[in-house]
């Protein structure tokens, strides 16, 4: 059935659009143009669009200072239950974190921590590839996501971003803040089906 | 009912017009604030329409890239010609593997193929995950918005609902009202079977699809079953992973006044490992459903350059008053007037091209720069050439004479000014029914200035 639907929808495809009178050929494709940030930069503003999107951050020097600030952030959550993501980092950070939890488990967390592989400056944009780390669930299903990144993965913008991409990800996640919906007159509302409360913990090498 | 009863009704809906007028405004306000943080807003719209044009140009050579790059990265792809083929082959899928409930999460291809009543008929339960939409479905409607598909309900009406349905104390508190939703559907999240969602782009160069969203559903729907299937409209497709860049500038921006939605999921392929997050297996059905035939002519081609914004319907003049209900099709407002009657057939949605007073403002405020009006008047054009019978013999003969007095000067002249003498008024009811004649001036204005309105200027 399917094969049949293909070729008769690419034959259509094909029919109409050698019916339509011979348009000008596709304008070609202007260029973004491009706009490269000083490095110095890149921090504070990516901390500036964080707050803008509603989301938390903490700039910690070194592993020991972030595995206590770590501690203090899921404290201050009152986060007993913690799911954390297989990155190195984080069972570094955090060695009493539950690990390969099932769908129901996952559920009943307070808190899950992941890494980040790059933040947006542009944007205040986490994201997260799943060729990297198992984060998809973790940063998803419990009420607050605690992100590590590194100061030294953040880049300008978008299009910066995606250039970066590793697309054998199977998932990459766009992460701008917590889970939010405008969908009851449009008063705003956060912490839906996602995370209420994103924080986003700023490594910077010691 | 027919568009003049809908829009009547809704005219006199005062709840529904607060509702809309709040929505609308607010929503038109947000974006307008959003436009300015982008470096360069023409420049993108520009981009994005070039690279939609050039997509479309060649559907069929992306297409087949896009098919070979998902299936490389383990998708399965299937092909549906119309709307009965995908509710076909979705509901195939959903029996091979004997699925009982089915999270969704917002896909305007589904309503248009009406999958909910088809999974229903074969005792499968599809339940909407975005907000909006779980309200909708919950009081058995459709949506009224493309983006923000509850809009044309009130916080109260809401609140009686959820109280009704949920068994939970009303509440006039938004965030009381979410939580309520919240936890209703995490149960069913655990326990779906299958999710199904929409797609917003679909990148050719490397078989990934990307779903915009705000609320985390379509995440949820999309990594917790073990089948996902994504249903996309075959001109979903763009060519290359870099051009998605431009698209999340102006999808955000436009739709919700967001400079980027809080997700964002691109999905390629399935998982490469068994111990991977996320589902076994990916289908990706392709519709066509109408959609080739816009590509015959330049005009209904641009049709398919829409990414779904809905910054067309806050800023029609049409749509702000009368809501989505009232255009009788699942795709409303501007954009909604001039994609159903491609898809469902012009006879069978001969209204639509009418919905409008062609004030431009869509057109406008379009992301990808789609000409609204021309492919309005376009299908205005297709309607009176299908019903061109005896009735119209008199509009055909009256514009007629209308175009000969309107191109000569001499006689026009003559002709109004028999017409003041004799205070002839047209015979126009059914145009004067919706508008004001204006009465004529006792005197024409090139009158007046030739009888001293010019001195009297100078002087």
């Amino acid at each position: 059935m399917t094969d049949a639907a293909r070729h008769q929808i690419l034959r259509s495809i094909r029919a109409n659009l050698a019916a339509s009178a011979p348009s000008a050929p596709a304008a070609p494709v202007p260029r973004p143009p491009s706009q490269r940030e000083q490095d110095a930069d890149l921090v504070s503003r990516f901390t500036t669009q964080l707050e803008a999107v509603g989301a938390q951050w903490t700039l910690v020097r070194g592993e020991v200072e972030a595995a206590r600030a770590l501690r203090r952030i899921l404290a201050d959550a009152g986060a007993k239950r913690v799911a954390g993501s297989d990155a190195p980092l984080v069972a570094r950070l955090l060695t009493e974190r539950l690990v390969d939890l099932s769908r129901d488990e996952l559920f009943t967390c307070d808190a899950g921590v992941t890494t980040a592989q790059w933040g947006i400056a542009e944007t205040g944009t986490l994201v997260l590839e799943s060729v990297r780390e198992r984060s998809r669930l973790a940063s998803l299903v419990p009420p607050v996501h605690v992100a590590v990144l590194s100061t030294a993965c953040i880049v300008a913008s978008l299009g910066d971003a995606l250039a970066r991409l590793d697309v054998t990800s199977h998932a990459i996640t766009l992460i701008t803040g917590p889970s939010r919906t405008s969908d009851i007159e449009l008063t705003l509302v956060v912490g839906v089906h996602g995370p209420q409360m994103v924080h986003v913990l700023l490594l910077e090498e010691a | 009912m027919t568009f003049e009863a809908g829009a009547r009704a809704a005219l006199s809906d005062a709840q529904l017009r607060g509702a809309l007028r709040h929505a609308t405004t607010l929503f038109a306000e947000k974006r307008r604030a959003a436009m300015a943080t982008a470096p360069d807003w023409e420049g993108a719209r520009d981009r994005a329409r070039a690279i939609k044009d050039e997509t479309l140009l060649h559907l069929d050579r992306y297409l087949d890239q896009f098919t070979a790059s998902a299936e490389r990265a383990g998708a399965r792809m299937h092909w549906a010609r119309d709307a009965g083929e995908a509710c076909a082959i979705i509901g195939w899928i959903a029996e091979q593997r004997g699925a009982r409930t089915i999270v969704k999460s917002k896909s305007m291809a589904t309503e248009e193929i009406h999958l909910n009543a088809a999974l229903a008929r074969r005792g499968i339960e599809p339940i909407e995950t975005d907000l909006g939409e779980y309200i909708i479905q919950l009081a058995g409607e459709t949506p009224s918005h493309i983006v923000a598909p509850a809009i044309h309900k009130t916080k109260g009406q809401i609140a009686a609902l959820f109280a009704e349905k949920l068994g939970i104390a009303p509440s006039d508190d938004a965030a009381a009202l979410t939580a309520a939703a919240r936890q209703a559907l995490r149960r069913r999240f655990a326990e779906a079977d299958i999710g199904i969602s929409g797609v917003n782009f679909a990148v050719a160069e490397t078989g990934t699809i990307l779903i915009l969203e705000n609320e985390g559903n379509a995440r949820l729907t999309t990594s917790l079953p073990r089948t996902h299937i994504a249903l996309m409209g075959i001109e979903k497709v763009i060519p290359r992973f870099a051009d998605l860049e431009v698209f999340l500038q102006l999808l955000p921006r436009s739709g919700t006044g967001q400079v980027l939605t809080a997700y964002q999921s691109l999905l390629t392929g399935v998982k490469r490992h068994p111990d991977d997050e996320g589902p076994d297996e990916l289908h990706i059905v392709l519709l066509d459903n109408g959609r080739s035939r816009m590509l015959a002519a330049p005009v209904t081609r641009q049709t398919l350059a829409c990414i779904r914004c809905g910054a067309c319907l806050n800023a029609c003049p049409v749509y702000r008053q009368i809501g989505g209900h009232a255009y009788g099709a699942v795709y409303a407002g501007p954009i909604g007037a001039i994609l159903t009657p491609q898809l469902i057939g012009i006879e069978r949605a001969a209204h639509l091209p009418y919905a409008s007073s062609l004030c431009g403002a869509c057109r406008d405020v379009c992301p990808v720069k789609i000409d609204i009006p021309a492919v309005l008047l376009h299908l205005r054009a297709e309607v009176v050439a299908q019903h061109a019978g005896k009735r119209r013999v008199f509009e055909r003969l009256a514009f007629r004479a209308y175009a000969a007095v309107m191109a000569r000067p001499r006689l026009y002249e003559r002709v109004m000014r028999l017409a003041r003498a004799l205070h002839i008024t047209p015979p126009l009811r059914a145009w004067t029914k919706w508008r004001d004649l204006r009465p004529l001036a006792p005197r024409s204005f090139r009158e007046e200035w030739r009888r001293g309105l010019k001195k009297e200027g100078t002087g």
